[in-house]
């Protein structure tokens, strides 16, 4: 016989609400349905139901008896990613988990209490449960064995206490069939376990309104004088059948506590998701990442309950009147910092504005494994892939994501060229070695974009030529050996470099001609000049525009 | 102990002609005064990562402090981006990660190649402001870098920033037990740098004169050590570094002063 467990929340729209608002826990709450004064109180907390607010009453109704309650509209939103907390922690216990609705979910618990049982022994006697002494009376000859009680009841404090560091209120009902659990989870006293085969005995002193009949059926019962689950269940099946028709008989058989519902597994997530319906529309970015924060918070949360991080975070705004937004963030790895990706959302936000009031927002977040690292006792500390992630996630958010990388050579002939691919550094070796020794290369700061350049060079005999060499030169190149006398950046006084001073000494031209064959060829006469000034550049000419650059500054 | 009842009671203890000997004559909180030259030095304690620049490594005994800032200051042509690469390459090429911190996109990836870098173990940000260049750095070492090195260029704007910018540097280096060189024209840290290295005087060094086709062979650069811990040293070493990979008379050590 299977042994199922079912989590309950108790007024889910309330809970998921709350879960999402937790400033308004203690508060005198209702969350209502509909708009204006026709709204309907669904759920109220427990300072509101103690003021005689009860659900299906009019807000008004409930604002007479309470003027400064706090009223929240029904957010489903808040309930879709309550819901999906909810069974993500059944997902921690069981392997087979079933979405029972709104908050509600049932596990296949089969094996699992086997694994607590030592757990139970090694408990304290007052925590272990303690059978009532009418129950032992009841049920002396019961297969079903205290320990195998007990280790269930743990298990079911377990699956509660989860349930509340998600952020919800549960209850837990374990028995051997959906319907009986489902009952033992609605009852206040909690975690409540039936014994297997005692599912009838459970449900008789109940009252009919535990097992929520229709209404028509309801109302047939109560004229026939029936009031609990056992008075109904003593009438005769045919009788039933005949009489209430196929429903009557389904209710009849889980009155008998027969229910052969089987569990019906589901298929796990690949995105979690949180998100919220806003109060009213938000215009301004500081306040959305107020609310915002909260939900990375819960989903980074759940996120780490499952040993998973965030490698792409996507964001979807519902828009005011109508419309939505929907953008993707992708993460250079996998990360569970909260700060990076609040930051991340600022950015893209910032970028790209949505254009409208925002309504409700939701996140949703593709799980990844985080990298791990074998550290080595010997070699040089590696780093933390963890800590490496969410480094560079906030530095492409500081700097751009094209601004963070790992250089690369690349072939070619221009000075400038560079690559650059994704950071991942290689493991360090397992046994610490020394520095090679340095080469003592004088190394070429590269200007990217390079300088342009005013030159004035003495053309060999003839007039000292500007900067436009034209007369000159044949075939683009210089007719005539010349001397570079001096150089200064065009517009330097605009310029990002000043560049500026007389050549003491100038060595080339080396020529470069690369890319002919494409759209964008580069032919350039390279020298290397010191200026009088101090300074040594590495300047061009360029021969297809004639004009002269500085691309380098040796440093 | 604040600084001031520390020094009323130096001045007591001068006019009633006692001795400061701690832990002899005092008790209590006496016991606990002593003079600041007398503090444990805080660079002595500290390991050093080599740069593998035999000048940079006798100045500053055996390398760049772990733990600490060490700024090098020089103008254009001065050598100290070269300098910077070759740290890196000391790094990498020992495996460990390092960081470059490049405020003016000046990286030609293929000459850091040439001088040694591994590049698959430097990561390269190139921050468009000083105050991003700054950030970045403090977050590199908080990742856990062992050497993060920034080159603030050829001319950062680093006027208006507050001093408590490279205090909190400095405290994250320690924190980190990072070595962070930081390649600026001009001095810009103030009191957080454990050591100052300045790299002038800077002679370029030709091949071929006259009518002869020339060449350029290095750079003749002179490094003082302007700050080493709570001494100013300046002690200086000349160094040069060569512009052809392939000739081994330069890049090495040439003189003591």
């Amino acid at each position: 016989m299977p042994r199922l467990a079912c989590i309950f929340v108790p007024l889910f729209p309330l809970a998921a609400r709350l879960r999402s608002e937790p400033d308004l826990k203690g508060e005198a709450v209702v969350v209502v349905e509909g708009n204006g004064n026709a709204a309907r109180v669904l759920a109220g907390s427990r300072k509101a139901r103690l003021c005689g607010i009860e659900a299906g009453m009019t807000l008004p109704q409930a604002r007479a008896r309470l003027p400064k309650l706090t009223a929240r509209a029904r957010d489903r939103e808040s309930e879709r990613a309550g819901h999906e907390a909810l069974l993500e922690v059944a997902d921690g216990f069981s392997p087979r988990v079933e979405d029972g609705g709104d908050g509600v979910v049932y596990l296949d618990i089969e094996g699992i209490p086997g694994l607590s049982a030592a757990a139970v022994a090694s408990r304290p006697a007052a925590e272990s449960f303690q059978p009532d002494e009418s129950e032992l009376q009841a049920r002396p000859s019961s297969p079903f064995s205290d320990l195998s009680r007990s280790a269930e009841r743990v298990l079911g404090q377990d699956l509660i206490a989860a349930v509340e560091r998600s952020g919800l209120p549960a209850r837990a009902g374990i028995a051997s069939s959906k319907l009986a659990a489902r009952v033992a989870a609605g009852l206040p006293d909690s975690p409540r376990v039936v014994s297997p085969g005692e599912e009838a005995e459970f449900l008789a002193p109940l009252p009919l309104s535990r097992l929520a009949p229709e209404i028509e059926i309801a109302a047939t019962l109560e004229r026939w004088g029936v009031r609990s689950v056992g008075d109904f269940a003593k009438l005769p099946p045919g009788e039933v059948e005949s009489r209430l028709g196929e429903l009557g008989r389904r209710f009849h058989a889980a009155a008998r506590g027969l229910d052969l519902r089987p569990l019906e597994p589901r298929l796990p997530a690949l995105s979690l998701s949180e998100g919220m319906e806003l109060e009213w529309p938000l215009v301004a970015l500081e306040p959305f990442l107020f609310v915002g924060n909260a939900a990375l918070e819960r989903l980074s949360r759940r996120l780490e309950a499952q040993g998973l991080a965030c490698r792409r975070l996507e964001l979807i705004l519902k828009l005011d009147p109508d419309g939505c937004d929907a953008r993707a963030i992708a993460l250079p790895a996998p990360t569970l910092e909260v700060k990076t990706l609040l930051t991340l959302v600022r950015l893209e936000l910032e970028a790209r504005p949505p254009g409208m009031p925002v309504m409700g927002f939701t996140f949703a977040a593709h799980p990844d494994k985080p990298r791990r690292a074998q550290l080595s006792l010997f070699g040089p500390p590696a780093l933390s892939p963890d800590r490496l992630a969410t480094t560079i996630a906030r530095l492409a958010s500081l700097l751009g994501a094209d601004r963070v990388s790992s250089p690369r050579a690349v072939n070619g002939h221009r000075p400038e060229r560079f690559a650059s691919a994704a950071y991942e550094p290689p493991a360090p070796p397992e046994i610490a070695r020394p520095p090679r020794a340095g080469r003592g290369l004088l190394a070429v700061r590269v200007l990217r974009p390079p300088v342009e350049l005013e030159v004035i060079v003495d053309g060999g005999g003839r007039d000292l030529l500007p900067l436009s060499l034209g007369e000159g030169r044949g075939e683009g190149l210089l007719v005539a050996p010349f001397r570079l006398l001096s150089l200064k950046s065009a517009g330097a006084n605009g310029a990002s470099l000043e560049i500026a001073g007389s050549v003491r000494i100038a060595a080339g031209p080396w020529s470069m001609e690369e890319g002919w064959w494409s759209d964008a060829p580069a032919a350039r006469d390279y020298w290397d000049v010191e200026l009088t000034e101090g300074g040594l550049y590495r300047i061009y000419r360029d021969r297809a525009s004639n004009a002269w650059f500085a691309d380098g500054i040796y440093d | 102990m604040s600084a001031l009842p520390a020094l009323v009671l130096e001045r007591i203890l001068e006019t009633e002609g006692v001795a400061k000997n701690r832990g002899c004559l005092l008790s209590g909180l006496g016991a606990r005064l002593f003079r600041a030259s007398e503090l444990p030095s805080c660079a002595a304690e500290k390991v050093a990562l080599p740069t593998a620049v035999p000048a940079l490594d006798r100045l500053l005994p055996g390398g760049l402090l772990k733990g600490s800032v060490v700024e090098l200051s020089g103008r254009r042509s001065s050598g100290r981006f070269s300098l910077g690469l070759a740290a890196l390459a000391a790094a990498t090429s020992a495996g460990q990660a390092a960081a470059l911190v490049d405020l003016g996109n000046h990286l030609d990836p293929q000459a850091a190649e040439q001088a040694g870098v591994d590049l698959r173990c430097l990561l390269w940000a190139r921050p468009h402001r000083v105050k991003q260049a700054l950030a970045a750095a403090e977050m590199l070492i908080a990742a856990g870098f062992p050497l993060v090195v920034a080159d603030l260029g050829l001319c950062p704007g680093t006027r208006f920033l507050p001093d408590a910018v490279w205090v909190r540097l400095a405290r994250a280096a320690q924190a980190q037990g990072a070595a962070f060189l930081l390649s600026t024209p001009w001095r810009t840290s103030g009191i957080a740098a454990d050591a100052v290295v300045s790299a002038a005087q800077a002679r370029p060094i030709w091949k071929g004169s006259g009518r002869a086709p020339r060449l350029l062979a290095g750079l003749d650069t002179r490094l003082t050590l302007e700050k080493y811990g709570r001494v100013t040293p300046r002690s200086a070493i000349s160094y040069q570094l060569s512009a052809l990979s392939k000739d081994d008379s330069l890049g090495r050590l040439t003189a003591d002063s």
